[in-house]
C-alpha cells in the first residue's frame, strides 16, 4: 500500500515518543514489522525532559509526562541519516517548536536530511508550564504554524492534533486549508492523574500526564471518523491501538495508516509483527485483499 | 494494564561505608540476581537500583550516594515512605558447574546475590574475585567467604589482597584453573577488560550493564543500545557473551539524558 505517495509494507507505524531516540531502535521496529517509524519530537535544543516517574499505569492504560526528552534537531537528524543508510524504511520526523519561527527553522533543518515526512507536534500536553496552551487547541496557531512550515518544507507535512480541542474536525480542516498534507491524530488525552493513596500524592513526578492506551481508543475512533468526513488529506490514526482488530477498526473509521505507542509496553516490540498478522487474518477471513480496502468503509447506522 | 507499584516504608538502613548504605524493605519481591527495581522518592524523582538480596518477606539494595535522589535517600529515616516497582530486567543465568565471578567497586551487590543463589542451588565450584580501590571500599567480604569455595580480593592500593585490579587476578586464576562460566559486574571499562580475558580463555560469560534508564519497561528509549536497538532495561541488564559482541557501543559510548551519544 501507499501513504502520501510512499510505498509501505504495512500501515502500522511507530507513534512518536516511544523508543524513538536512536536509529537502532527505529530500524529494529521496521524489521519487527512496522511500515513507518516516527521519531521522538525534536526541538531546536536538546531537552532532558521531566524527572521520573514519567509513566504511571492504571486499569485503562498509561499516563505519561516525558516532557519532550530529545537530543535536539542536530543530533536527532544524525540518527535519521543513520536510519536511512543502507536501510529500507519510511521515516516521519516529529518536531516541536515554541512558535512558528522555531517550527520553520526545524523544518528547514529537516529539509537537509533524508526524512520522508515531517510531523508537527502541535499537541504535546506535557510542557504547558513552559509553552502554555498546546497550539492544537488554538485555531489561529494551527493556521499560522502549518502555513509557515508549508512555505518552506520540501517534504509532506503531517499536523498532529489533540483530542482536547472542542472541535477537532474544524482543527483538521484548518490544518488542511493551511497546506497540511496529512493529519496525525490523536495525541494523548487530558491531562490525567494517577494517585498513590498511601503516599497521598500523584504518581507522576510532574503530577499530571497525557492519557494513552485502550481507554482512549473509542475517542480516537470517533474523532478520526469526524475528521475523515471533513478533510480530503490522509489520516495517520493513533490512540489505544493494541491489536489487529483495533487497527482494522481505526482504518474503517478513516485512518490510512495506524500508529502504535502504549501497546509496546503491554505487548513488547513484537506488537508490530503480531498486530500485522492479526490484521491479515481478519482481512483474509472477511475478504479484504488490500489494507487500503479498509480505509473509511465504516457505515453509520 | 498491570499495576506493579508498591508504596512502602524503609524497614532498615545499614551503613556499608562512607558512601554506601543498604536499605531493606519488608515486602516480598520475586527477584533474581541482576534484576533491578525502580525506586521513587516522592517529590524528588525515580531511579533504577540493583537488588542485593531477597528473603521470603523482604528485599534489600545497596545504594551509593551519587546524585540528588540518592542524597535525598541518605537523609531519609526508617519508616519513611518510598515507592517501588519491579523487579525488572533479565537476571543472571544459574550455572552450577565451575563458576567464576569477577566484581568491581559498588557493582558487586548483584554478585553477592548471585553467589548466595548459586550456593543454594549447590553449585559445584564457585570462585569470586572482589575488586575495589582499597580495603575500605570492599563490600561483603565475609559473605563471599561464606558462599564461595575461594574468595579472592584485589585492591588498587594493595591495602587488602592482591595489589592490582580484579581483572589481573582473573587472568591469573584462569591460567591455573578451568571454569565453565564467568559472571562479571563492575564499571564498564573493567568489564570490557574482563571480557577480553574471558575471550582469551574461551569461556562463556555474562556481564551486568548499566545505561541511563527512565521508564524501566522498554518504551522510553533512553537505554537502547546501538547498533541493533537492544533495549537494556527489558532485554538486559545482564547480557551474555554472544549478544555482547553485537553491542558495538559496549566499552565505547553511551547516551546522555537527552539521547545524545557521548564517549564512555
Amino acid at each position: 500500500m501507499q501513504f502520501l505517495g510512499k510505498d509501505i509494507p504495512s500501515p502500522l507505524t511507530l507513534a512518536s515518543g516511544i523508543l524513538g531516540i536512536s536509529f537502532s531502535s527505529l530500524q529494529r521496529i521496521i524489521r519487527d514489522g512496522a511500515g513507518m517509524v516516527t521519531t521522538k519530537s525534536l526541538s531546536l535544543e536538546p531537552r532532558i525532559g521531566h524527572e521520573g516517574p514519567i509513566i504511571a499505569e492504571f486499569e485503562g492504560g498509561l499516563i505519561n509526562s516525558v516532557g519532550l526528552t530529545n537530543p535536539g534537531i542536530h543530533d536527532g537528524l544524525l540518527e535519521v541519516e543513520k536510519f536511512h543508510k543502507e536501510f529500507d524504511g519510511v521515516s516521519i520526523v516529529s518536531v516541536f517548536g515554541g512558535n512558528a519561527t522555531e517550527f520553520v527553522r526545524l523544518s528547514e533543518a529537516v529539509n537537509h536530511s533524508n526524512a520522508d515526512f515531517l510531523e508537527l507536534n502541535l499537541s504535546c500536553p506535557n510542557v504547558e508550564d513552559e509553552f502554555k496552551r498546546p497550539f492544537a487547541l488554538m485555531p489561529e496557531k494551527i493556521t499560522e504554524i502549518v502555513a509557515a512550515v508549508k512555505s518552506v518544507s520540501q517534504i509532506p507535512i503531517l499536523a498532529k492534533l489533540s483530542p482536547n480541542a472542542y472541535d477537532v474536525a474544524l482543527m483538521a480542516s484548518l490544518a488542511e486549508d493551511a497546506g497540511a498534507d496529512g493529519i496525525t491524530m490523536i495525541n494523548t488525552l487530558g491531562h490525567g492523574m494517577v494517585i498513590d493513596a498511601i503516599a497521598k500524592r500523584p504518581v507522576l513526578r510532574n503530577n499530571f500526564g497525557g492519557i494513552s492506551g485502550p481507554c482512549i481508543k473509542p475517542l480516537a475512533l470517533k474523532l478520526i471518523h469526524d475528521v475523515y468526513q471533513k478533510v480530503q488529506i490522509p489520516i495517520l490514526g493513533t490512540g489505544g491501538v493494541s491489536n489487529g482488530l483495533d487497527a482494522v477498526e481505526m482504518m474503517m473509521a478513516g485512518a490510512s495508516a495506524v500508529a502504535i505507542g502504549s501497546a509496546v509496553y503491554e505487548r513488547g516490540l513484537d506488537v508490530f509483527k503480531i498486530t500485522r498478522s492479526e490484521m491479515e487474518a481478519f482481512m483474509a477471513q472477511h475478504g479484504y485483499s488490500d489494507y487500503s480496502d479498509l480505509i473509511g468503509i465504516l457505515q453509520e447506522n | 494494564m498491570k499495576r506493579d507499584r508498591q508504596t512502602i516504608p524503609i524497614a532498615a538502613i545499614r551503613e556499608e561505608n562512607s558512601s554506601l548504605r543498604t536499605f531493606t524493605f519488608e515486602t516480598s519481591l520475586k527477584a533474581m540476581p541482576g534484576q533491578f527495581i525502580m525506586l521513587t522518592i516522592f517529590g524528588q524523582g525515580e531511579k533504577p537500583f540493583s537488588i542485593l538480596d531477597v528473603t521470603k518477606t523482604s528485599f534489600s539494595m545497596t545504594i551509593k550516594k551519587i546524585g540528588p535522589l540518592t542524597e535525598r535517600l541518605f537523609q531519609m529515616q526508617v519508616g519513611e515512605l518510598v515507592s517501588i516497582r519491579g523487579p525488572y530486567g533479565k537476571a543472571f543465568s544459574t550455572r552450577t558447574d565451575r563458576v567464576l565471578m569477577v566484581g568491581g567497586g559498588y557493582a558487586t551487590p548483584p554478585l553477592r546475590f548471585q553467589a548466595k543463589t548459586l550456593r543454594e542451588l549447590e553449585v559445584n565450584y564457585l570462585v569470586n574475585i572482589n575488586g575495589a580501590r582499597s580495603q575500605a571500599d570492599l563490600l561483603y567480604v565475609p559473605d563471599f567467604d561464606d558462599y564461595c569455595d575461594r574468595s579472592l580480593i584485589a585492591t588498587d592500593d594493595g591495602s587488602l589482597g592482591h595489589k592490582g585490579t580484579a581483572v589481573d587476578v582473573m587472568d591469573a586464576v584462569l591460567s591455573e584453573e578451568s571454569f565453565d562460566y564467568i559472571y562479571i559486574s563492575g564499571p564498564e571499562r573493567m568489564m570490557k577488560a574482563a571480557v577480553e580475558v574471558a575471550r582469551k580463555y574461551e569461556i562463556p560469560f555474562e556481564v551486568n550493564l548499566e545505561r541511563y534508564m527512565k521508564c524501566g519497561v522498554g518504551i522510553c528509549g533512553s537505554c537502547v543500545m546501538d547498533p541493533n536497538g537492544f533495549i537494556l532495561c527489558v532485554e538486559g541488564p545482564v547480557v551474555d557473551s554472544i549478544k555482547i559482541d553485537q553491542l558495538e557501543e559496549f566499552g565505547v559510548s553511551h547516551r546522555d539524558k537527552t539521547g545524545r551519544i557521548v564517549a564512555l
